[in-house]
C-alpha cells in the first residue's frame, strides 16, 4: 500500500472514531434508575403524624388520557378555537387549564415519553428512537405511569389511536387499536378509528386507565399549517369528543371517580410543522377535566376563551409537560414514577384539606428526584442529616461559582432543616423546581474532555487527509475555491443564523463556482452566443433548482415552484408529464443497456470484435425488456402520491385513479426495487462475459454507466413525486458538465458543491423537522429498523447520492465514446493542420482520460482525499462550534441538529456513498 | 509586468494597462473620485435603506455626473490618446498605429461625448445584461423588479461606464475582460471589484439580525460602492500591470 493510501485509510478510520468520542461527551449518559418505583420510607413520621406507606388517599381511580396529536395551546384556549365545550367546562370550574411546555424535539415519541415518565427525552432519544425496535430499549422496562396503574389491583389498560404507544409500550393493553401515521393527507380516517371505539369503552367498567390518541389534526397541520380551513372543524370535532365522554362521566357511577385528561404532544409552528423550539412548537394544551376539580377552582383563573399571559402561546399556568407524571402519580395514588424529574402541580394540593397530607405528597416528588441529583452528584451530601451548611451555602459568591449540583445540595439542606422545624411546602417545591431545572438543561453534564478529544480527532483527520493530496503548487484557482468554501463553511458553523439558512450559502458558491467556469472556459474558447455556453446552462439550471423548494427558516414558506399554482390543482397535469418525461428518460437509458447486454451474447459477433454496439433487434428487445420496470416504478409513484398527496393528482383522469388506489403499495415499491436488482445482476453478468472475452483493447466503463442509472431510478422511487422533474435537471447538468473538461480539482468541487445544494434543493435544512419520512417504508412491510432507515436515508440524501455517482463518472469520463484515432494516419496536408491540431488534442485527451480510469494518476485517490477533507473540516468545526457554544441559547434547536445531520453526512454519506458505492463504481468502471 | 500569453495566435498588440492622463489634476483627481462616490453613497444610505425604489433612482443622476467627470478629468478616451506617449513606446517597431480619434476631439468635448456616450451604452446594454446577471446569481424573479434593474444600473454605472470609455465597444477587448486576459489597471480593478463586492454583498442578508438594510437590494449595492472603491485603489496601484493566471 502506497504510504498515501495509508495515510488516507487512517484519516478515513478516524471520522467515526472522532464522532464517537464526541458524541458520548455531548450527549451524556444519564443516571437510569430501573425498576418500578414503591412507597418508602419518608421520615419525619413521628412529627408530621403520617404512617409509613400509606399515602394521602387519591381523589380518582380511573384516567381517561385524551391525547390529540400537535394540540397547540391555542386551539383551545383561544378566541377562535372551535372547543367551546371545553371552554364553558373551564369556566364551570370543571376544567383546569394550563399550557404544558414540551422540550425539543418536539416530535410525538419522546414527547410520549416525556408524559409517562416524567423524565426529559434529550437529543439522543430521537436516534434511539430509530433503534427503539427491540423489547429492551422501549418503555417496557421503564416506570411509566402505565407501569404503575397496570401494577395496580385488577390494573387494565385500553389504547386507541397512534400505534407509536403499542410499539412503546409492547404487550401492555388489554385491547387495542392502533393507527399509524402513514399518510398525512388522511384527515378523517384515522381518527374515525379511534372514535368508534368510544361509545363501547365508555360502558365497560374493566379498565383504569384508556389511552386514545388522535392524529387527524397534526395531519392537517402537516399538510395545510394552523390556518387551515379543516382545522376549526377539526377542533369542533375534538370538542364533541370531549362532550361525549364528560357527559358520561358526570352520568354514570362506574366513571364517577374518572379523571379526564385533554392534552397535546406538541404544538405546531406557522407552517404546521414541528420538531424545533420555536413556540408554536413547544406550547401544547393540557386540560384536567372532572366534576370533582369544582373542589379546587375557586381561585383560580376561570376566563375562556381567553389571552396568552405571555408571548403569542402561552394561556394560563406554564407547566412542564413531565411535570403530568407526578401530577398523576397524587391524584390516582401510586408512587412517582422513578426517572421522573417533574413536579406535582401545586394547584392539585387543595384536593387534601390536611396540611400533612399535601406536605407528604410533595416530599416523596421530592426524594424521588433527590435520588436522581444523588446519582448525578455522588460526592455531594443529601441526607436526611441537617447539618451546618453556612459555610458552603450562605454566601452568594459560593452558591454562583460552585457546580449546580452545590446549590441542590444546600436547598434540600434547606428541606430538611424546614422538616425538622416548621413544616411548609415552598422549600420542598423550591429544590424540586431547582433540581427539574437542573437536570433538564444539560450545561453541566458535558463531558468536556471528550468533546475536545473529539475535537482534535477530527481535525488529525483533516491534517492527515491533507498530506496525502498531490502536490499543491502551482495553486490552481479551482484549488483556492475548493479551500475558501471550506474555510467559510466552518466561519459559518459558528453563526446559529447561517446554520439554520446553509442551503443559502450553497447556492451562493454555487453560482460563483459556474460563472468561473464560465470565466475559465472563455479564456480558452469564446462562444459568441454565450447564453448557450454549457457553464452559464449549468447556471441557469442552478437557478431553477435552487428556487424548487423554498428551506430554511428565515423565509420559511416563501413561494417556491413546488407551491406554485402552475403545479397543483387541475395543474397537476403538467408536474405529471414532467415526471412522466423523467422516467422515459431513465427508461430509454436503461433500455440501451440492456440492449447491449443482449448483444453481449452474440457469439457470432464477439469472435472478431472486441466492442461491438447492439443492432436494431437487440435496441428493440431492450425496450421490450425495460418497460414493465419503468412503468411499474411510475404507477407505483402515482398510487403512492394518490394516497399521500392528493392534491398533486387533482388533474389526473378519475379512472386512472382509481384503478390505481387498488393496487397494493408494498407490492408495488418490491417490484420496482426487484426489477432494479435483476437488471443490475443481469448487466453485470453480460459486461463481466465482454470484459473477460476482450482480446485488446479496453472497455469503457459502460457497467458504471449502467449502474448509475440504475441507481437514478432507485433514487426517483425515493423520491417525493412533486421532486422528481428535478432530476430531469440533474441529468442536463450532468450532461452540462461532461462536455465541459473539468480537471479532476474541479470534478471534486463540483461534485461537493452539487451534493450539497441537491441536498437542500429537494426540501430538505438543517432543521429535525425537515426530515422526509413519506418514502421510509417503501416496499416494507412491518417495522424493520435497519430497511427503514436505509430508505430515510436514501430518501433525504438521494439528490446527493446522485452527484457523487455522477461525479465518479465525470472523472473517469465512463461510457464516453471512444474515437480510436491514429494519429499516424491523419492526412499531413496543410489545409486539414488546424483539425488535424484539433484531433490530437482530442486524442490527448482521451489518453488522459484512460489513463485517469485506470488509476495511473491517482485520481481517484485525489477524489476521495479532498472529499475526506472536507468531511473532516465540516466535523471538525460542528463539533469545535458545538463545544464552544455549549451554552448557547440555540445549541439545542440549532447547534445539534446540525451536529446530527453532520454525522449522518460523515458517516452515511461519506463512508457508504463517496467510498462505498463511489468505490464500487470506480471499480466496475475499469472493467 | 507579467508575460502575456494570449491563447488565440491572433496578429493583435498585446494589450496594456490603462494609464492616467498625463497631469496633475488627473493625478489628484483619481483619488479623490472614489471619497465622492463613497460620500454620496453613504449621504443616501438611509434613505436607500427606508425606500430604496426612489433613492435608487435619485441616486443614479449624482453617479452618472460623477462618473463622467472622472473618465474626462483622468482617463483617455477609447483609442487612446492621453497614454499615446507611453504607448508609442511600448509600441513594437513597424506594427501600425490605431486610427486616431480625430483632432477636434482633444478638448472638453472631445471627452464629455464619449463619456456620455458610455454612459447610454452602460445603461441601455449593460444594465439589461446585469440585471439578468443579477437573476441568475438568485435575484428574485417573481417580484422586486425595479430593485433588481436599479441594483444592476449602478452596478454599470461603476464598473462598465469607465470600461467602455476607455476600451470602446470591440468584441475581441469585451471578450478578454469577460475572459479576465487583460492586464489589471484602475478601470478593470474597479470592474472586477464592484462585481466581487456585490456578490460579497449577499453573505449578510440570511442573518437573523431583523435590520432593515438586510433588504434586497441594499446589501448588494453597498458591497458593489465599497468593492469599486476597494478595487480601483488596488487596481491602480499594488496590482497595476500583473494579469490574472488561471493555470
Ligand atoms: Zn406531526
Amino acid at each position: 500500500m502506497a504510504p498515501q493510501t495509508l495515510l488516507l485509510t487512517l484519516a478515513n478510520l478516524l471520522i467515526p472514531a472522532a464522532i464517537l468520542v464526541f458524541a458520548t461527551g455531548f450527549f451524556p449518559y444519564k443516571p437510569f434508575m430501573p425498576g418500578l418505583a414503591e412507597y418508602e420510607e419518608l421520615g419525619w413520621g413521628e412529627r408530621m403524624g403520617w404512617k409509613e406507606g400509606s399515602p394521602p388517599k387519591a381523589p380518582f381511580d380511573r384516567l381517561v388520557f385524551m391525547v390529540v396529536d400537535a394540540l397547540r395551546s391555542d386551539f383551545v384556549f383561544g378566541e377562535e378555537s372551535g372547543m367551546k365545550f371545553v371552554q364553558s367546562l373551564i369556566r364551570d370550574g370543571s376544567a383546569l387549564p394550563f399550557t404544558a411546555h414540551a422540550t425539543s424535539p418536539t416530535i410525538t415519541m419522546p414527547r410520549v415519553k416525556a408524559i409517562t415518565t416524567g423524565s426529559i427525552p434529550s437529543f439522543l432519544d430521537v436516534i434511539l428512537n430509530f433503534a427503539e425496535s427491540d423489547t429492551t430499549s422501549t418503555l417496557a422496562t421503564q416506570d411509566t405511569w402505565l407501569a404503575q396503574l397496570k401494577a395496580k389491583q385488577n390494573g387494565k389498560l385500553v389504547m386507541h389511536g397512534d400505534d407509536t404507544w403499542l410499539k412503546l409500550f409492547p404487550d401492555f393493553f388489554e385491547r387495542a387499536d392502533g393507527t399509524s401515521s402513514f399518510f398525512v393527507s388522511d384527515f378523517t380516517e384515522v381518527d374515525n378509528n379511534v372514535t368508534r371505539h368510544v361509545p363501547g369503552e365508555l360502558l365497560e367498567n374493566d379498565w383504569n386507565a384508556w389511552i386514545m390518541h388522535y392524529l387527524g389534526l397534526d395531519h392537517i397541520g402537516h399538510k395545510a399549517g394552523p390556518r387551515s380551513p379543516n382545522m376549526i372543524p377539526k377542533q369542533i370535532e375534538m370538542d364533541e369528543i370531549v362532550r361525549t365522554i364528560y357527559t358520561a362521566i358526570e352520568n354514570e357511577d362506574h366513571l364517577e371517580n374518572t379523571l379526564f385528561i385533554l392534552c397535546g404532544d406538541h404544538g405546531m409552528n406557522d407552517g404546521g410543522n414541528h420538531g424545533g423550539s420555536a413556540p408554536g412548537e413547544t406550547s401544547p394544551a393540557l386540560v384536567f377535566m372532572s366534576p370533582k376539580l369544582k373542589k379546587i377552582t375557586d381561585f383560580t383563573d376561570r376566563e375562556s376563551p381567553t389571552k396568552p399571559k405571555s408571548g403569542e402561546f402561552e394561556y394560563y399556568r406554564m407547566v412542564e409537560q413531565s411535570d403530568i407524571a407526578p401530577t398523576l402519580a397524587g391524584l390516582l395514588g401510586f408512587p412517582v414514577p422513578r426517572n421522573n424529574l417533574g413536579v406535582f402541580i401545586e394547584e392539585f394540593l387543595s384536593f387534601w384539606d390536611e396540611g400533612s397530607d399535601r406536605i407528604q405528597l410533595l416530599l416523596r416528588n421530592a426524594k424521588q428526584m433527590k435520588r436522581i441529583v444523588e446519582a448525578t452528584y455522588p460526592s455531594l451530601d443529601f441526607s436526611n442529616e441537617g447539618r451546618d451548611i453556612t459555610e458552603e451555602c450562605s454566601s452568594p459568591k459560593v452558591l454562583h461559582w460552585t457546580s449546580d449540583g452545590q446549590a441542590l445540595a444546600c436547598k434540600w439542606q434547606g428541606v430538611v432543616q424546614i422538616m425538622s422545624t416548621f413544616a411548609t411546602i415552598h422549600p420542598t417545591l423550591r429544590f424540586m423546581r431547582a433540581a427539574q431545572e437542573t437536570m433538564s438543561s444539560t450545561a453541566s453534564n458535558y463531558d468536556i474532555p471528550r468533546l475536545v478529544l473529539g475535537t482534535s480527532l477530527a481535525l488529525l483527520s483533516v491534517i492527515l487527509a491533507y498530506f496525502t493530496l498531490p502536490s499543491l503548487r502551482p495553486i490552481m484557482p479551482q484549488g483556492l475555491f475548493f479551500a475558501g468554501t471550506l474555510l467559510l463553511y466552518s466561519i459559518n458553523m459558528f453563526a446559529s443564523s447561517y446554520v439554520e439558512e446553509e442551503h443559502n450559502f450553497w447556492y451562493w458558491a454555487t453560482s460563483a463556482w459556474f460563472f468561473y467556469l464560465f470565466v475559465s472556459e472563455s479564456r480558452k474558447e469564446w462562444y459568441s452566443r454565450f447564453i448557450s455556453h454549457p457553464a452559464i446552462v449549468l447556471g441557469i439550471i442552478h437557478r431553477v433548482i435552487r428556487r424548487w423548494n423554498q428551506t430554511g427558516q428565515k423565509f420559511a414558506g416563501a413561494d417556491d415552484i413546488v407551491h406554485s399554482p402552475l403545479l397543483r390543482g387541475s395543474n397537476s397535469i403538467i408536474i405529471w408529464s414532467l415526471i412522466g418525461a423523467t422516467y422515459m428518460d431513465i427508461s430509454l437509458r436503461l433500455s440501451r443497456h440492456v440492449a447491449r447486454s443482449i448483444s453481449s451474447f452474440d457469439e457470432e459477433r464477439s469472435k472478431d470484435l472486441d466492442d461491438f454496439e447492439s443492432t436494431d433487434a437487440n435496441r428493440f428487445m431492450g425496450m421490450l425488456a425495460v418497460l414493465p420496470l419503468g412503468a411499474t416504478a411510475f404507477v407505483f409513484k402515482l398510487a403512492f402520491t394518490a394516497r399521500d398527496a392528493p392534491e398533486l393528482t387533482k388533474g389526473i383522469n378519475e379512472g386512472i385513479l382509481e384503478w390505481v388506489e387498488g393496487l397494493s403499495l408494498v407490492g408495488g415499491a418490491r417490484m420496482v426495487f426487484a426489477g432494479l436488482a435483476l437488471s443490475a445482476g443481469w448487466v453485470a453478468l453480460a459486461e463481466w462475459r465482454r470484459a473477460r472475452r476482450r482480446k485488446t483493447g479496453e472497455g469503457n466503463g459502460d457497467f458504471a454507466v449502467a449502474l448509475f442509472d440504475l441507481i437514478s431510478l432507485f433514487l426517483v422511487t425515493q423520491t417525493k413525486a412533486q421532486n422528481i422533474p428535478l432530476y430531469l435537471l440533474f441529468r442536463l447538468q450532468f450532461f452540462f458538465l461532461s462536455v465541459l473538461d473539468l480537471s479532476p480539482t474541479a470534478i471534486t468541487t463540483t461534485t461537493l458543491l452539487l451534493t450539497q445544494t441537491t441536498f437542500f434543493a429537494l426540501g430538505n435544512s438543517n432543521a429535525i423537522s425537515s426530515i422526509d419520512l413519506s418514502n421510509s417504508y417503501n416496499g416494507v412491510s412491518d417495522y424493520n429498523i435497519l430497511a427503514v432507515g436505509f430508505l430515510v436515508f436514501i430518501s433525504n440524501w438521494a439528490g446527493p447520492i446522485y452527484f457523487t455517482c455522477a461525479g465518479v463518472l465525470l472523472l473517469g469520463a465512463h461510457g464516453r465514446i471512444q474515437r480510436h484515432i491514429d494519429t499516424a494516419e491523419l492526412d499531413q496536408r496543410d489545409w486539414v493542420a488546424k483539425e488535424r491540431e484539433h484531433l490530437e488534442r482530442l486524442v490527448t485527451q482521451e489518453r488522459a482520460l484512460k489513463e485517469r480510469r485506470k488509476g495511473g494518476s491517482g485520481a481517484w485517490r485525489a477524489h476521495v482525499g479532498l472529499l475526506t477533507l472536507w468531511t473532516g473540516v465540516s466535523l471538525t468545526s460542528v463539533m469545535a462550534a458545538c463545544t464552544l457554544l455549549r451554552t448557547h441559547l440555540f445549541i439545542w434547536t440549532v447547534f445539534s441538529p446540525k451536529f446530527l445531520y453532520a454525522v449522518a453526512w460523515g458517516v452515511a454519506w461519506h463512508f457508504g456513498i463517496v467510498v462505498g458505492v463511489g468505490g464500487a463504481l470506480w471499480g466496475v468502471g475499469k472493467w | 509586468m507579467a508575460t502575456i500569453i494570449n491563447p488565440q495566435a491572433k496578429p493583435r498588440p498585446p494589450a496594456t494597462p490603462i494609464d492616467l492622463l498625463n497631469n496633475d489634476t488627473a493625478r489628484l483627481y483619481t483619488h479623490i473620485h472614489p471619497m465622492l462616490v463613497l460620500s454620496l453613497y453613504a449621504y443616501k444610505f438611509r434613505s436607500i435603506v427606508e425606500d430604496p425604489v426612489p433613492a435608487l433612482t435619485s441616486t443614479l443622476i449624482p453617479l452618472s455626473i460623477l462618473q463622467i467627470v472622472y473618465v474626462a478629468i483622468c482617463l483617455p478616451p477609447t483609442g487612446g490618446s492621453g497614454s499615446a506617449a507611453a504607448q508609442l513606446e511600448k509600441r513594437k517597431p513597424g506594427e501600425k498605429k490605431k486610427p486616431a480619434p480625430g483632432k477636434l476631439e482633444s478638448g472638453v468635448n472631445g471627452k464629455i461625448i464619449p463619456a456620455f456616450l458610455s454612459l447610454v451604452l452602460s445603461v441601455l446594454a449593460a444594465t439589461p445584461l446585469l440585471t439578468a446577471t443579477l437573476v441568475l446569481f438568485g435575484a428574485p424573479v417573481t417580484t422586486h423588479h425595479p430593485h433588481t434593474f436599479l441594483c444592476a444600473a449602478h452596478i454599470s454605472l461603476l464598473a462598465t461606464l469607465p470600461l467602455v470609455y476607455v476600451h470602446g465597444v470591440d468584441g475581441e477587448t469585451w471578450r478578454e475582460i469577460v475572459a479576465l486576459l487583460l492586464p489589471i489597471d484602475e478601470v478593470y480593478g474597479g470592474m472586477i471589484g464592484t462585481v466581487f463586492g456585490a456578490w460579497l454583498g449577499a453573505v449578510p442578508i440570511p442573518l437573523d439580525w431583523d435590520r432593515e438594510w438586510q433588504k434586497w437590494p441594499v446589501t448588494i449595492v453597498t458591497g458593489a460602492y465599497i468593492g469599486y472603491a476597494v478595487g480601483k485603489l488596488v487596481g491602480g496601484t499594488l496590482l497595476k500591470g500583473r494579469k490574472i493566471m488561471f493555470e
